[in-house]
């Protein structure tokens, strides 16, 4: 997938749509230092920097589970927000368009090693064990109002990569199917799919939360 | 039962629907947009019958809702202080492409955290 013009991708943005400024409001004094960056003021850049490093931090994270990758993610997506910064034309919030960069470069990345986690028949399809049983279970053992954040991160975490990937960019990142298909080449179908099993593989992580393994070193406070 | 615009409807009755024809259909019931399963008065008495299933729909509610607070990095949460100057070493150039404005990033450091979000 080419990076060179990610607001003209199919099922990109193309339009302004409020909803994507419900969940990325404006950051004070993000517009001005996204003109004065591609200006070329230094400054601008390391606000830029500073406004986003967290959350595009914690999204590669997330996605990679690994904090060395995640760093080196992190960087890469810096990086090509420089060279790229000139093409943001505000269509969308600057956030969701950081994120959808960094998110194409977490997958092109991914690809790259070879990993079989965004192919469609790996995604769609994740071992017999790693698939969410056809068990309501009992109400004794719901969830609701218990979902805290470290023990839903710690399942997130051990989510098998197909559902991790669909669960953090829909559920957590807010993407849409539509953008998810694009992304992960896959049907739009397939993307609701896989949601649905990653709630419920969660749902059956966190039903017994003792036997989640712990968070990556470094990873703790995520 | 089997279109989808019946989620939509909201005359539609979902009182008889069996659970084979809820769990068929659960992945869209709950992803329709149409606000959340338990707060819809069309399900009132499909849950009433089937506790188990209001018990999952309750579940995987929490969960997409939990998710949404994930969003938000928590406070500790943030890459190691040297990736500023990594990513500064890394830079071609200014913007523009200008060796100089190189030279200012890399003397810069990053400045303070986001001043706040507009309301």
């Amino acid at each position: 997938m080419s990076m060179m013009n990610l607001e003209g991708l199919p099922g990109m943005q193309t339009k302004p749509n409020p909803g994507l400024f419900k969940r990325n409001p404006p950051i004070a004094g993000e517009a001005d230092a996204i003109e004065r960056a591609k200006n070329g003021d230094p400054d601008a850049f390391s606000k830029l920097y500073a406004l986003h490093k967290r959350r595009v931090y914690t999204l590669c994270l997330r996605m990679l589970g690994n904090v060395s990758e995640a760093e080196d993610m992190t960087q890469e997506a810096f990086l090509h927000l420089f060279r790229k910064l000139g093409s943001f034309r505000g269509e969308s919030a600057f956030s969701t368009w950081l994120h959808r960069l960094t998110v194409n470069l977490v997958l092109m990345h991914l690809r790259k090693k070879g990993l079989n986690l965004v192919s469609l028949e790996e995604t769609i399809n994740p071992s017999e064990d790693d698939a969410p049983k056809r068990d309501f279970g009992s109400r004794d053992t719901q969830l609701a109002g218990s979902v805290d954040r470290v023990t839903l991160e710690r399942a997130v975490s051990s989510l098998p990569p197909g559902y991790r990937m669909v669960f953090v960019l829909h559920d957590v990142e807010g993407f849409e199917h539509n953008e998810i298909a694009t992304m992960l080449e896959c049907s739009t179908g397939n993307s609701k799919s896989q949601l649905h099993k990653a709630r419920l593989k969660l749902r059956e992580l966190l039903r017994n939360p003792e036997q989640l393994p712990p968070l990556a070193p470094g990873k703790e406070g995520v | 039962m089997s279109d989808p615009a019946a989620l939509n409807n909201p005359e539609e009755n979902f009182d008889n629907m069996s659970v084979a024809d809820f769990e068929e259909r659960l992945p869209d019931l709950v992803q329709s947009g149409q606000g959340k399963m338990t707060e819809d008065p069309r399900f009132t008495t499909f849950f009433e019958k089937n506790p188990d299933c209001a018990a999952l729909v309750r579940d995987l509610e929490a969960i997409a809702e939990a998710a949404r607070g994930l969003f938000e990095p928590a406070e500790d949460e943030e890459p190691s202080d040297d990736l500023w100057s990594k990513i500064v070493k890394e830079l071609p150039g200014g913007p523009s492409g200008s060796p100089q404005q190189a030279l200012s990033l890399s003397e810069s450091a990053p400045l303070d955290e986001p001043d706040g979000v507009l309301e």
